[in-house]
């Protein structure tokens, strides 16, 4: 064949690959309200923690003899900023240890908006796909314009009909409702002095995305984590790098699959990210990958990508009443 | 190019011309394309006879698609599609003729910034297909005419050329009429400025077409009296004056279209065959309108009085 | 739900939309504003080939449909899924969209949940059997109004590309869009593709039937229509202008001027098969032999080449300054 000869690099891109571990395991994910309440109330944390990470391990050994395991901590520096990494991150280090717990990569949330100057959010905002509701038959609906993301048709806004009788309510519907609906709808954003304030739950689809190695830029893998060896840490959240390896560990960052550890509070906000995971036209290279290797393992991930992430929302040791999520 | 047809009130024969002046300017062949706005009463279907095919297409029209109910507003091919025998049979060499008819049920309504944005997609994109684009807009300061005042203050709508024709009668009402139309505080002018438009070049896209001009040297009056002739010259010559007054003199007006017999009777195109053969129409009608739709593009008629 | 990931269920039918433009710019696109036009997704590479000729193609981007299938006898099958739409730029000049999807034999009853028909892109699952030889025809007619509707997807994304901030919005010469429907049945992997059918119709209107193995991906089916469509626009394109009276019958300054953008934008784009893939390249050999559109093209440009020498023998002084 004469084709294979000839070649130009920039018409056949290629989708490079990441390593893959079996399971990420997310053991915390701290706001500044849980940083304000001391040192207790991390220790609290992850002694709780510690109890449910031994039921998930047990849970991958039933995949795998040897499952290759990596766990990762999100602190936020998007929302709200504070303290700074020096003082922080050797604190919860310290913390993870005393329970037994081993943290092998840390990230900061602004690296879900923005990372090694990739907009990643904004990336994954043009891969939104939405579920059409029934009778949909190709004209695009306008999601980048509204800004929210439903599971189904909304209430329709009062409008006059041709011969001006006000309408009633009618109320809104989730598109895969058994009987009856669940509806939701999900801000992804919010505009603030002319720039883009992402919402808790995108930017947590976004870490979703990254944890199951789905997330590519032009072909090439973003949000590589750097090694960190050193026990300083810089005084300035924007000199750490997004993502860090603190441990040597041989399990890669990203995973087949994805398991999250978070006070219940949270359960809104991740109900909301699997609505927005649902609705994604993942990188199909990134996809293929991630199938044929876990595949090939035995251990096949489930097709639709939000089934890859699953959860463990625990009772907020202490009073946290006043502590809400983003 | 793209022409918009507006008039002062209805009744004024601004569709029935403007489709004339389609079937001119196809015939010395330019592609031609001709967008019923006139939303109230899309007329356009009768006067191209092309009924049949209008049913078929359901309500696929240019109302639907502006209010996005479809993606894209029927055309129909009217030299395949008229009911018409003179029309079936165009000579060689002529332009292509395509009606985008409205919608029966359609209605007037309001601009909205989607409505808005298809209706910019839609010129420009018919722009780069055809000669010539003319628009029927409905009669008076209607939605139409700001939909189309609105449309073409769009930034990406710069390059195009576009012209404005207002269709009156002769009569003193419709001479005050359309002046106020064009020029009065709420008019076509104020509007397209409210609008972003450059309010001199605005005004140098707009002319008026004084439509069923009765000719007092006309033949059709040579049964007349003294005194009934005399007046109507004198009437002519005031209304003359009026218009001179009101800003749409001499030097405003495009054209003028005579009184016809059969566009009194019937809204429909005058063919040849019409002027030459059963000779039911006026040859001065067939030369007006043929010089009128020659002026469409002729600079020379356009440029600053 | 076992359904193989990334693996499209096993088609038994594709069928597509291309719609094909002049893009709206005075002066050709280079590489480099090609690439920017069609960067459908930030994070996606357009791909970019400079040889034989510049060819763009951009990344695919999803429209999600539930709807019913266009169908000839008006069987109403409620359909779920993907649909892809891609465009491609020609030499900087010519501006394609495409939108097509696959559809297997038969669907489950009920609709999955959303993110299941999003990791098998394309695919578009009927509930219950396909009606195929209903569906071929109905998508070859065209969309009814509801009916799940290629045109608007292609259109859609024509629209989307010509309001770009890159375009001026100029064009060199007035030309009609035209828009070419294809379908194509799967046959056993290894059997050769064929072409069944094409059918130019009026309203500039084409239709297309072919037979494509089942190793052979339907993008791939895609991009042999669009070469197709584009070959055939030229031909429309070039034909319709010298069959314009003006030029036909007038001679002087006015037929270079009319011809003049001819052979500056157009005659240097015939070049078929330059991108198609290699499994279908020799349908081709079909539409060359009858009715030829090499020939076709041979013959206009000598007519165009022929009066544009006349004009220079006969007004030497006039004949290459159009004003």
């Amino acid at each position: 064949m004469t084709e294979a000869v000839f070649r130009e690099t920039t018409a056949e891109p290629v989708t490079k690959s990441v390593p893959l571990s079996h399971l990420s395991l997310e053991l915390g994910h701290l706001y500044m309200e849980d940083f304000e309440a001391g040192p207790d109330r991390l220790r609290e944390h992850f002694a709780e923690v510690r109890i449910w990470v031994d039921a998930v391990r047990a849970s991958a050994a039933r995949r795998s003899k040897r499952p290759r395991i990596s766990t990762c901590f999100l602190i936020d520096d998007y929302f709200t900023r504070f303290s700074t990494p020096a003082e922080l991150i050797p604190m919860v280090l310290k913390e993870a240890e005393k329970a037994g717990l081993v943290i092998d990569y840390l990230a900061r949330e602004s690296a879900c908006a923005v990372a090694d100057r990739i907009e990643l959010a904004e990336s994954v905002m043009h891969r939104l796909v939405e579920s059409p509701p029934p009778g949909s038959y190709g004209s695009r609906p306008p999601v980048s314009q509204t800004g929210w993301l439903a599971n189904g048709q909304r209430t329709p806004t009062m409008s006059r009909s041709a011969l001006g009788e006000v309408k009633g309510w009618q109320p809104p519907g989730e598109t895969a409702a058994r009987n009856h609906s669940v509806f939701m709808d999900v801000e992804l954003w919010s505009e603030k002095d002319g720039g883009r304030l992402w919402s808790c739950p995108f930017l947590a689809a976004v870490w979703q995305l990254a944890r199951l190695g789905l997330l590519r830029h032009l072909g090439e893998p973003v949000l590589e984590p750097q090694d960190w060896k050193s026990e300083e840490f810089p005084h300035d959240w924007d000199r750490l790098p997004p993502l860090i390896k603190l441990t040597d560990t041989k399990a890669a960052f990203s995973a087949y699959r994805t398991c999250t550890l978070m006070p219940n509070r949270f359960l809104a906000v991740e109900d909301a990210v699997r609505l927005i995971l649902d609705q994604i036209d993942v990188d199909a290279g990134a996809l293929r990958q991630v199938a044929d290797r876990s595949g090939g393992e035995g251990m096949a991930v489930p097709a639709a990508v939000a089934q890859r992430a699953t959860y463990v929302f625990y009772e907020e040791p202490g009073d946290s009443s006043e502590a809400e999520g983003t | 190019m793209l022409i918009f047809a507006a008039s002062d009130k209805g009744g004024t024969g601004r569709s029935v011309t403007s489709a004339n002046l389609a079937y001119h300017r196809a015939l010395a062949g330019d592609d031609v394309c001709y967008l019923d706005f006139d939303f109230g009463s899309p007329t356009a279907v009768a006067v191209f006879d092309v009924a049949d095919a209008r049913e078929a297409a359901e309500d696929r029209g240019l109302h639907a698609y502006l209010i996005g109910e479809v993606s894209e507003p029927e055309r129909i091919d009217v030299w395949a599609k008229t009911e018409h025998q003179v029309l079936r049979d165009p000579p060689p060499g002529c332009g292509r003729l395509v009606l985008m008819p409205g919608d029966v049920s359609g209605g007037e309504f309001a601009t909205t910034d989607d409505n808005l944005r298809r209706c910019v997609d839609l010129l420009m994109k018919l722009y780069h297909e055809f000669d010539l684009v003319i628009v029927d807009l409905s009669a008076g300061r209607s939605y139409a005419v700001d939909m189309a005042l609105e449309a073409t203050a769009q930034p990406e709508m710069s390059e195009l050329t576009a012209r404005w024709l207002v269709f009156h009668r002769w009569t003193r009402q419709h001479v005050a009429a359309a002046a106020s139309l064009v020029f009065g505080r709420r008019g076509i002018v104020a509007g397209g400025v409210h609008r972003g438009h450059d309010e001199e070049a605005l005004r140098g896209a707009i002319r008026f077409v004084r439509a069923a001009v009765p000719d007092p040297e006309s033949p059709l009056w040579s049964q007349v009296s003294p005194t009934q002739s005399a007046w109507m010259r004198k009437t002519d010559g005031d209304l003359k004056q009026l218009a001179s007054t009101a800003g749409i003199g001499y030097s405003q007006v495009l054209g003028s279209v005579p009184l016809e017999p059969v566009l009194q009777w019937r809204e429909q195109l005058i063919t040849d065959e019409d002027v030459l053969d059963s000779q039911i129409a006026n040859q001065e009608t067939w030369t007006a309108l043929s010089r009128l739709a020659a002026r469409l593009t002729d600079d020379k008629y356009w440029e600053e009085a | 739900m076992t359904a193989a990931l990334g693996q499209s269920a096993r088609s038994v039918l594709a069928c597509g939309e291309v719609r094909t433009c002049l893009l709206p710019s005075f002066q050709a696109l280079d590489g480099r504003a090609a690439a920017q036009l069609l960067r459908l997704r930030a994070d996606e590479h357009v791909r970019v080939s400079e040889r034989p000729t510049m060819y763009a193609l951009s990344p695919e981007v999803l429209t999600g449909v539930d709807c019913r299938l266009p169908t000839s006898n008006g069987s109403k099958v409620r359909a779920v899924g993907t649909v892809i739409a891609r465009a491609a730029l020609t030499e900087g000049r010519l501006l394609q969209s495409t939108a097509y999807f696959s559809a297997p034999a038969a669907g489950p009853d009920t609709r999955r949940p959303w993110g299941q028909y999003l990791v098998r892109p394309g695919l578009v699952e009927p509930f219950g059997k396909l009606p195929q030889q209903a569906t071929v025809e109905g998508v070859l007619r065209g969309a009814g109004r509801g009916e799940l509707d290629l045109g608007t997807i292609a259109e859609g994304l024509l629209t989307q590309l010509r309001r770009h901030a890159l375009l001026d919005r100029r064009v060199p010469f007035k030309s009609r869009p035209t828009h070419l429907r294809w379908v194509a049945r799967r046959q056993p992997e290894g059997e050769r593709a064929s072409l069944t059918n094409f059918t130019v119709a009026e309203g500039g209107l084409r239709t297309m039937e072919l037979r494509l193995p089942e190793d052979v991906p339907a993008a791939a089916a895609a991009g042999l229509c669009e070469d197709l469509a584009l070959h055939d626009w030229l031909l429309t394109t070039v034909q319709q202008m010298l069959d314009n009276s003006r030029i036909g019958a007038a001679d002087g300054p006015s037929v270079v001027e009319a011809l003049h953008p001819v052979v500056v934008h157009l005659l240097h784009l015939w070049m078929p098969r330059a991108h198609v893939d290699a499994a279908l390249g020799h349908l081709w050999d079909v539409l060359e032999e009858k009715p030829g559109f090499s020939r076709q093209w041979e013959k206009l440009s000598r007519r165009i080449r022929d009066r544009l020498a006349l004009q220079a023998v006969t007004m030497p002084h006039q004949a290459f300054s159009p004003r």
